[in-house]
């Protein structure tokens, strides 16, 4: 089932993006889905594609988390209800909308690199790297396989940091203050892992055109190499305890449900859509990635998204670990980057697919197009969450592991 | 069993690091907030990094209850508001409302972020700015500049 993940018009042709087993294609028909809408209004609010958001009857009233307290960003969420049950919820991004992407048009592409960073600074690689590979196609340069690597090490550091905070929030939304504490102190182990590697604790400035700025040296690798090594230990440790706690385990069981076929229509990817028992991961094609499981569950629900992620971080870690010993640290060969063309870049976030469409011309950009995944992540908490109760909330969130900066862009 | 409370005290294990930062703090002599705050941190359209370090500033690596920091749930009982980010056209207003609700005597932490979209927070003459930072600083910078705040450092 193919989803869609980008709508555009370039001279006046409609171009639709889409995902399919591991792949991206451009399309130039509408196969009659559902989520043009969601896309169209992106910039403005985010709303459950199958109801339209709004809800209207006897007693139902606009219940308002944010922009400043209650979710710790700068974002809005209508939950509907006529008190407990929430029976639909608008989400309102314009409160965070920067501009970004339309500030990058016009702009030389190594300064537009930097602003494509700072999308969402906790998926910095990701952006850059969906960001450098639109480039490099549309330049028609291939990169070598060592920076390959360097950059998939990069980008499963990521996937680590962001993972842990996610099931480390969950723990704290269930009252696990033990593992909470425990994780966060792990999340800031893996922030200073990627210090070690990259010289920036959130991997910036790392992902170049056409390669990296620097390849980490070889006592950084060795240590990168330790300090993995002891995290998977401690992560298989709280992972295991945790899984025998039946407070923790009932609050998140049947939480914000999700079918494959809702989130398939919804534009939902990543490991939430894995959670719902769809092998979709745009890695799989990569070479690089020939020896990593893809890990899917059953349910769908808050509990498998937790359990997907948990999967895949020790998944991450074996790849750093296997990854880290076959490079060296010496220095790759910088591509110089010139000409005009069009390319598609995309990544596997931690969150799910981020593409960037754009055309070059004189170094500078003409055209882009970007699509992230907290967009269809939020449209998909507000499907998954009808029918829950104002408690389930923050467990509908935090689960799907989404943010505003990213949607808002 | 181990006596973890003991040994980690015995061993100092916590108070080997020192926090420091270059930013500059405008607290006045007579000292408004005695050796304790309760902080509470707004994001005007910061990237998303200075909410992830200020996670993890909030993790028992720093053990910041340990000086007296804590977190707030509401404006009306934090001593000290912490701005992430150079505010968005729409977060201005709500930033305002947000000062407006402090209690007396209260700050005001600007950590301004990398980038120039936004408008610069200095600019809003808001009141009783204590210190301003520039960049997205690491959870050590952070707590060096709340130590200095709070009084428990020059």
């Amino acid at each position: 089932m193919s989803i869609l993940l980008a709508h555009f018009k370039s001279n006046g042709k409609e171009e639709f993006i889409t995902q399919e087993k591991g792949g991206i294609r451009k399309e130039s028909e509408n196969k009659g889905f559902k989520n043009l809408e969601l896309i169209e209004n992106r910039n403005e609010f985010i709303v459950d594609v199958f109801n339209g958001g709004k809800i209207e009857g006897d007693g139902v009233f606009d219940f308002r988390y944010g922009p400043v307290s209650g979710i710790g960003e700068a974002g809005v969420f209508h939950l509907y209800t006529y008190g407990e049950r929430i029976l639909s919820v608008k989400i309102d991004t314009f409160y965070k909308r920067r501009k970004l992407d339309e500030k990058m048009i016009g702009m030389d592409v190594n300064d537009a690199l930097k602003i494509a960073e700072r999308v969402s600074g906790n998926f910095s690689v990701s952006h850059s790297l969906a960001f450098s590979r639109a480039i490099e196609k549309a330049m028609k340069v291939e990169v070598d396989d060592k920076t390959k690597r360097v950059r998939a090490i990069a980008l499963e550091l990521e996937r680590i940091y962001n993972h842990i905070h996610v099931i480390s929030k969950l723990a704290s939304d269930a009252a696990q203050l033990v593992l909470a504490s425990h994780l966060s102190e792990l999340f800031e182990d893996s922030l200073c892992v990627n210090e070690i590697f990259s010289g920036s604790r959130y991997l910036r400035d790392f992902v170049t055109l056409g390669g990296v700025t620097k390849v980490p040296s070889d006592k950084a690798l060795n240590s990168v190499l330790k300090e993995i090594e002891k995290n998977k230990k401690s992560f298989t440790k709280l992972y295991k305890n945790s899984m025998t706690s039946r407070n923790y385990i009932d609050r998140l069981h049947s939480t914000a449900i999700l079918s494959a076929r809702d989130a398939a229509m919804i534009g939902l990817t990543g490991p939430s859509l894995r959670a719902c028992n769809v092998k979709e991961d745009l890695r799989i094609k990569d070479d690089i990635y020939k020896d990593l499981k893809i890990v899917t569950d059953e349910e769908g629900d808050a509990l498998s998204r937790m359990e997907v992620r948990a999967k895949e971080i020790l998944e991450s870690m074996e790849f750093v670990e296997n990854n880290v010993k076959k490079i060296n640290s010496k220095e790759t060969d910088r591509m110089t980057l010139q000409g005009k063309g069009d390319g598609l870049g995309w990544c596997e976030s931690p969150s799910g697919a981020i593409i960037y469409s754009i055309g070059v011309e004189d170094s500078k950009i003409k055209v882009l197009h970007v699509s992230t995944p907290s967009v269809f992540g939020m449209a998909a908490m507000a499907h998954s969450i009808v029918g829950n109760i104002f408690t389930d909330f923050p467990f509908a969130l935090d689960s799907f592991g989404v943010n505003f900066a990213d949607a808002a862009r | 069993m181990n006596w973890w409370p003991v040994i980690g005290m015995s061993k100092m294990l916590t108070e080997d690091k020192k926090y420091e930062s270059k930013a500059r703090v405008r607290v006045k002599k007579m000292k408004e907030f005695k050796r304790s705050l309760n902080i509470y941190t707004i994001d005007v359209g910061n990237c998303n990094i200075l909410n992830f370090e200020m996670q993890a500033l909030k993790s028992p690596k720093y053990n910041i209850h340990r000086f007296g920091i804590y977190s707030a749930a509401s404006p009306r009982h934090a001593d000290l508001l912490i701005v992430l980010g150079k505010p968005t056209d729409e977060m201005i207003e709500p930033l305002r409302c947000t000062v407006n609700q402090l209690p007396e005597p209260f700050g005001l932490l600007l950590i301004k972020g990398c980038g120039d979209d936004g408008i610069d927070p200095n600019e809003l003459k808001l009141p009783n700015v204590v210190a301003s930072m520039d960049g997205c600083p690491s959870p050590s910078e952070i707590l060096a500049v709340l130590l200095k705040i709070s009084g428990r450092s020059d």
